[in-house]
């Protein structure tokens, strides 16, 4: 009997919501699914627009969808070089750091109701300050590197973060002040009737913007400016550690996602009642579903738009995207005012 | 002399490049878009202040090498040096070729050649334009011209039997005559690309991206292009008239009615859209060599009353040329022969001095890229770094052929 209740604990352990949700969904787990299924999305999709095939030979009954597995593992068997004039430590550590800092917000982003694996008040600010960190890791990468490609790519990285930061954090706080809350599970408790990007259309604009300035995606891969220098602060690494940093964008992105359809899409709702009484997290699916056709479209910008100029991205970040995203806040407290109430 | 705008912002920019505060970034010579080609960019904070184009990494001694080879051999070896635009690459040195022999070419024969250049010339715009795409990350664009070039790579392949080293044209005439149905082909392929252009517009040129990282950047005025000696598209998107097309009398171009578009701006955006107004151009002249194009003999009568009558039969059967015993040893009277040509990078210049002997004494090319080259020295100055590769997507530079 005891061996039973030793199973019986494990399994009890493992569906505690505060284990569950970091490991399996929507944390680590979850990730690797989204790792290795969205990078084959985004290259069956800007395949199909430039009339090629894409992915195709391994596996190729189901469309090439192992292709990503095979790449990883790839990355796992390749020589990792650490060049001589780097610093070592910085170098080797940066790549793990860039990945598991926008991983960490996950504990904080509840996966249905009281669901979440840390529960905070102050989840939304959370979120996003530790999503912030990222980029100092970028730019650590780039300076440990030292190469010059590297470093102009750090630079460009700075120059990216005070472009975007900003916005990004006025327009989610334009929907906290109207929802009059920074917890982001009551934010999507209030719009069970009303998604808040039909209140506050401008906040959802400059957040998503913003999103796609900070997870590199095009039209602002700026960083990563192959044309120019080969790979930005990712030019120097090799194997697993250049799949780490290349995952770390997705992660992000990820991340970046489910925070903005918690904002103004909704986050879990419609509410699917039969799947939450299997279990609890199982009924907030469509939170993980419209986060991840959000991921799909960002990925699919690739096959519309080449890439701006680092000077060009920036004054959109403060000429166009700051005075929105202070707008936005204006349009909550005038909806406030109006006595616009959930 | 009064100094130009940009001569004399380079000048300023250059004194203002002392030693601590520039900064160096080596590009290329193995690069994602730029080839075989390196590039010493020198910035000041994100402004380039000075561009040392190295060039000289696919240089293969072609001149060289022709002054070892008999006249005819040296047909596929110039076609190396633009292998995506080999027919007009050769047909300036079978011209001058033609020059020093004294041969007239029979018409049927110079419409074919016609026929080829044009096709050249619109696959090797759309692989301008696909590099366009990719240098600023645009890789739709990149596909599609890349993919859309197929099409005449094909009809190129039907005509002479291979999709790059055609090695169509031949002192005298042309090595095969229309296939079968080829007409059909060609219009059908000129309906698909002029509804693929307007896709190009949509996805491409009108796409908000495109229009700011290319509008109003290394911008060319038309002193500066007919001082440093541009050629080409790049030379015609500055405002200035100038096309081997209509200063040479070759090919049919004579006969056929068209119009070279000019346009005004001068910068990488109106480089790019004036090799589209091109690609229309080329299909018009396409759609009136198959109107216009006469029957006849493909090869010069000097020529063929050299073949025996039993090859003579199998090649009208055919239609395809059997090369005469004499174009092992071709040997033209001593003296000098130049022609210019008008390619889908620009005009390319031969210069072939013959001493009497089977070999040329000196060929001489001159290649529309390693004259636009100037173009990537003194654009880029002033830019921001990120123009670089605009800028250079713009100019539409082949390494290979520059290097010959």
């Amino acid at each position: 009997m005891m061996v039973l209740e030793i199973i019986e604990y494990i399994i009890r352990l493992i569906l505690s919501p505060p284990i569950f949700a970091p490991i399996i969904y929507p944390g680590l787990v979850t990730v690797l699914v989204i790792l290795l299924s969205i990078i084959w999305v985004e290259r069956k999709i800007a395949a199909k627009v430039q009339l090629r095939y894409g992915p195709l030979y391994v596996s190729k009954p189901i469309g090439g969808a192992l292709q990503m597995l095979a790449d990883a593992t790839r990355f796992f068997f390749q020589e990792i070089i650490v060049p001589r004039d780097a610093d070592s430590i910085a170098f080797l550590i940066a790549p793990a750091a860039s990945l598991v800092l926008p991983l960490l917000p996950i504990v904080f982003v509840p996966a249905a109701p009281s669901f979440v694996a840390i529960s905070v008040e102050y989840s939304l600010p959370l979120v996003l300050a530790i999503s912030a960190l990222t980029p100092i890791v970028i730019i650590v990468m780039a300076w440990a590197a030292n190469n010059k490609f590297t470093i102009i790519g750090g630079i460009r990285e700075a120059f990216m973060v005070i472009a975007y930061e900003l916005s990004l954090f006025i327009s989610a706080l334009a929907m906290a002040i109207f929802y009059g809350t920074l917890n982001l599970e009551d934010i999507v408790s209030m719009q069970k009737s009303l998604p808040g990007v039909i209140l506050n259309p401008l906040a959802a604009i400059t957040f998503f913007v913003a999103m796609v300035m900070a997870t590199s995606r095009l039209p602002f891969d700026i960083v990563e400016g192959e044309q120019e220098i080969v790979a930005g602060p990712f030019t120097e690494y090799t194997g697993i550690l250049y799949g780490l940093v290349m995952g770390a964008g997705y992660v992000q992105l990820y991340i970046l996602c489910l925070v903005f359809v918690e904002l103004f899409l909704s986050g879990w709702y419609p509410y699917i009642g039969l799947l939450g009484e299997i279990y609890p997290a199982l009924g907030g699916v469509s939170l993980f579903i419209k986060a991840y056709l959000l991921m799909v479209f960002i990925v699919f910008l690739r096959s519309v738009y080449g890439r701006y100029r680092l000077d060009q991205a920036i004054s959109i970040g403060w000429k166009s995207l700051l005075p929105l995203s202070l707008a936005s806040v204006f349009l909550s407290l005038g909806l406030l005012a109006a006595g616009v109430v959930i | 002399m009064e100094q130009s705008s940009l001569t004399f912002r380079y000048k300023e920019l250059e004194r203002a490049w002392d030693g601590e505060k520039v900064y160096e970034v080596f590009i290329g010579p193995q690069h994602p878009a730029s080839g075989h080609m390196r590039f010493i960019v020198r910035l000041d904070g994100d402004i380039i202040v000075n561009v040392e184009p190295d060039i000289g990494y696919v240089h293969r001694t072609m001149e060289k090498l022709a002054e070892t080879k008999e006249y005819i051999k040296s047909i596929p070896l110039f076609e190396r040096a633009t292998i995506i635009d080999s027919n007009n690459i050769t047909l300036g040195y079978v011209r001058a070729l033609e020059k020093l022999l004294g041969i007239e070419v029979p018409p049927r024969a110079r419409y074919l050649r016609t026929l080829l250049s044009e096709i050249n010339r619109i696959a090797s715009h759309l692989y301008g334009l696909g590099l366009a795409g990719i240098f600023i990350n645009h890789s739709t664009m990149f596909m599609w011209g890349f993919g859309d070039r197929e099409i005449w790579l094909q009809l190129a392949e039907e005509l002479t039997g291979a999709r790059l080293t055609h090695t169509y044209s031949i002192p005298g005439g042309v090595r095969s005559d229309l296939p079968q149905d080829f007409k059909d082909r060609a219009l059908k392929a000129i309906r698909y690309m002029e509804r693929r252009l307007k896709d190009y517009m949509k996805i491409f040129f009108n796409n908000p991206v495109t229009v700011a990282r290319y509008k109003d950047i290394g911008i060319l005025k038309k002193e500066d292009a007919k001082r440093l000696g541009i050629v080409g598209p790049n030379l015609r998107a500055s405002g200035v008239r100038y096309d081997a097309r209509l200063v040479e009398d070759y090919g049919a171009y004579r006969e056929i009615d068209f119009e070279v578009p000019v346009r005004e701006e001068g910068d990488a955006l109106s480089r790019l859209l004036l090799r589209i107004d091109e690609i229309k151009i080329s299909m018009d002249i396409i759609r009136q060599v198959l109107e216009k194009i006469p029957d006849g003999p493909i090869l010069a009568e000097k020529y063929l009353r050299l073949i025996p009558p039993k090859l003579r039969k199998t090649m009208e059967e055919t239609g395809r040329v059997k090369f005469p015993g004499l174009f092992a040893s071709l040997r033209p009277p001593p003296g000098e022969a130049t022609a210019r040509v008008e390619m889908g990078h620009g005009e390319v210049f031969y210069h072939i001095i013959s001493d009497g002997s089977p070999k040329p004494y000196r060929v001489r090319i001159v290649t529309p890229s390693f004259r636009n080259l100037l173009l990537l020295r003194y654009l880029p100055v002033g830019h921001r770094f990120m123009d670089f590769p605009a800028i250079y997507g713009s100019v539409d530079y082949f390494p290979p052929e520059a290097d010959r």
